[in-house]
């Protein structure tokens, strides 16, 4: 049975690879892209939604989800994957308060989720999350803003802005050139939808914004919203590239 | 915790086995741990084997006279309580430590049986220090005094007798909690727990001013102790005091009350 | 000797509890909230057995609040109510029973009507306009019967409400010192003073 390391999921290759995490890892950046960027009192959530076909009820259609009162997650990869993961998600949140009294902090619920991703690629029949996430809220009696990352190998870790899904790559480079620290609500924003511009060629139809300030209040941005800002953002860039060009309209 | 999660194996989305493959994770379930006796549960019998009050010739006659309090002033915390344990009409002991330091920032107090007390408090400390590693910061004095009220809850009339106080500093401040076996838990700024209560929270009550000084504060406590001793029969030894403060708890003084006797009467 | 005691009005549901929690002959604390919010519109108010009623009412406290974050709209009263009096019915079937008194109270938004439910830890429920637990209620439900209409107003109801802790007062010989009162209407739940 030479190579049967490939499918099952539970056996190393014999260079130490667990073929279907790495698969895993591949159906997370076929998906569509997410952003999280961390201000000094707020922290953004942004996806690439899907086109919505003319048919279709676009309120079905959920990248941004609720994991309890003040925790927020996006994710990138397989939608239906991602369904279940938050549906542990959202009783561990509970459970914790139905045990400790306290809300979990953010911490504590990405590892919770990590753990789960874990344990899909240690345990025999089952197959890997296809998601990567990005977790984020405040601790309670805290004014920090969190953002987290997990993916399905059950890796988590903490960041000031990050991207998965598709391009993640791209955006992660523009962010870590763009980043700066103490960004204000509007600045943050504006950052996760220019990093999403990156990548999203049809513009604010096509973005989704959550933003989440200190007192753990979750606002979804209207499209009209996200609207203003990418033509912001268009008209910031058309400002510079006139400015690029005066300089060598004048040496001319 | 887990019954929590049991409830939804009926109606969810997903698989019951699905769930027992992450049973355990992430939970502080002492129970799971601390199997459920094989044989019949004393409390679906008739009498409960440990209960005086039903039946004065019940079988397990525990360790029940006790003082104990614990009250809130602008230091924190005063903890005060005396040191006899008795068993019926006999003095087991006058030299029995009935606070119980679960941690260096947390206290549990001890009325009722003396070993369900010990254990359920050092399983509660076992499960701090658990969470404390998890979570890379102190549990909040509320959360312990959940996981304690949860991991004896189970046991309800089962024959558990237990009254404690758990008290500490943590992030919201000084905090103390009442916790007992019939699973109660309340939040307050005064408790007294055991036999010579009654007689601790009248010259507690009378006595207690939030702004009364350190030193004003443990001569409260302990003048209470010793008149609850006084009265109480089943109350006595010595008075056992400490101070919850911000850096976490101090040990104040040992008095005997037999001392104390003549101190408050002036000789 | 505990005292729960809820009375619909026109477009609100006002609710009191006693605020002692008492062991054998001590009060321990004299301002505990006997009652807990299941969800923005929904109250629950309990009592009975020291420890099943807390762990009672925050089960199903934190359920019907997975409700809501698993499906994007909450619990109305009468899901809340049914809910919960399956879950009781459960468990009077069970080894240990929980032993509590309920009273749900809610306001349902997509009717826009105030509710009020009735139940005991055999599991019986009933939506009632006005319901009281304890020994209060003795003294109370002939006040409810005789004074309560369906049009009552908030005003009318505190005053309601007024009358049966100033009978308390007068003729009950247990000291119920003080009471939480609530109201949950459009609003949500908000505590208030008589």
């Amino acid at each position: 049975m030479a190579g049967s390391y490939d499918r099952a999921l539970t056996v190393f290759s014999p260079d130490g690879h667990l073929f279907q995490v790495e698969y895993a890892l591949e159906a997370v950046r076929k998906g569509t892209c997410a952003v999280g960027v961390r201000g000094n009192d707020c922290v953004v959530l942004g996806v690439e939604k899907k086109s919505v076909l003319k048919l279709q009820d676009p309120r079905t259609v959920r990248k941004i989800v609720m994991l309890d009162d003040h925790v927020c997650m996006a994710f990138a990869g397989l939608n239906a994957d991602a369904r279940v993961l938050v549906n542990k998600a959202r009783i561990e949140c509970q459970s914790h308060r139905l045990t400790v009294e306290d809300p979990v902090t953010i911490e504590y619920i990405t590892r919770y989720i990590a753990g789960v991703q874990q344990k899909y690629t240690q345990s025999g029949g089952v197959r890997p999350f296809g998601i990567s996430t990005l977790i984020i809220g405040f601790d309670p009696n805290d004014e920090i803003p969190r953002l987290y990352q997990t993916d399905p190998s059950g890796i988590y870790s903490a960041w000031k802005a990050n991207a998965i899904g598709r391009s993640s790559k791209t955006v992660r480079e523009f962010l870590e050139k763009n980043y700066k620290e103490g960004l204000s609500k509007d600045e943050t924003i504006k950052l996760t939808v220019k990093s999403l511009l990156e990548v999203v060629q049809t513009g604010a139809k096509n973005i989704e914004i959550a933003l989440m300030t200190a007192d753990s209040v979750i606002k979804n941005l209207e499209i009209e919203e996200v609207e203003a800002i990418v033509s912001e953002i268009e008209k910031e860039k058309e400002a510079e590239a006139e400015k690029k060009k005066k300089p060598t309209a004048s040496t001319s | 915790m887990d019954a929590f999660v049991n409830r939804f194996k009926g109606s969810s989305t997903f698989l019951a086995d699905e769930i027992s493959m992450l049973d355990g994770f992430g939970s502080y379930d002492a129970v799971k741990e601390f199997s459920q006796p094989v044989f019949e549960i004393p409390a679906v019998q008739n009498a409960n084997c440990t209960d005086e009050k039903s039946d004065s010739e019940c079988r397990i006659k525990i360790e029940h006279g006790t003082t104990t309090l614990a009250f809130k002033f602008q230091g924190g915390i005063i903890v005060a309580v005396d040191s006899r344990a008795s068993a019926g009409n006999y003095i087991a002991s006058q030299t029995v430590k009935k606070v119980i330091e679960i941690n260096p920032y947390l206290l549990g107090t001890m009325a009722g049986g003396a070993a369900d007390c010990q254990f359920w408090q050092r399983e509660l400390g076992r499960h701090c220090r658990l969470y404390e590693l998890r979570n890379k910061e102190r549990i909040s004095v509320a959360a312990a005094s959940k996981l304690l009220a949860n991991m004896v809850y189970p046991y309800k009339r089962m024959g558990i007798s237990m009254g404690t106080m758990v008290t500490g500093w943590d992030k919201t401040g000084p905090n103390l909690f009442y916790v007992d076996s019939d699973g109660s838990r309340y939040k307050n700024d005064v408790f007294s727990v055991g036999s010579g209560a009654t007689f601790a929270y009248g010259v507690l009550d009378s006595g207690l001013d939030y702004e009364l000084s350190t030193n004003d504060a443990i001569e409260l406590g302990r003048r209470s102790i010793y008149q609850a001793t006084y009265r109480d029969a089943a109350s006595g030894g010595s008075v056992r005091i400490y101070h919850v403060e911000k850096e976490g708890w101090k040990f104040i003084g040992l008095y005997d009350v037999g001392k104390l006797h003549w101190e408050y009467c002036g000789l | 000797m505990e005292f729960l005691i809820g009375i619909t009005g026109k477009d609100f549901v006002l609710t009191a509890s006693d605020t002692s929690a008492a062991r054998s002959i001590t009060v321990m604390k004299s301002n505990e909230d006997k009652s807990c919010d299941l969800n923005k519109h929904n109250i629950m108010l309990y009592a009975g057995e020291a420890g099943d009623t807390v762990n009672f009412a925050e089960y199903i406290q934190r359920n019907v609040r997975l409700y809501g974050i698993r499906n994007g709209i909450e619990l109305t009263p009468k899901a809340a109510a049914t809910f919960t009096r399956k879950e009781l019915a459960t468990s009077l079937r069970s080894r240990h029973p929980y032993q509590v008194f309920l009273l749900i109270a809610g306001y349902d938004i997509t009717t826009s009507s105030p509710h009020l439910y009735w139940i005991d830890y055999l599991g019986s429920s009933a939506e009632v306009p006005f319901a009281a637990h304890g020994y209060g209620a003795y003294y109370c439900l002939s006040i409810l019967d005789r004074y309560h209409h369906p049009n009552l107003t908030l005003d009318e109801a505190k005053g309601l409400i007024k009358k049966c802790i100033d009978e308390l007062n007068n003729r009950f010989i247990v000291n119920l010192s003080d009471f939480k009162i609530k109201v949950t209407d459009q609003d949500g739940i908000r505590e208030i003073t008589i």
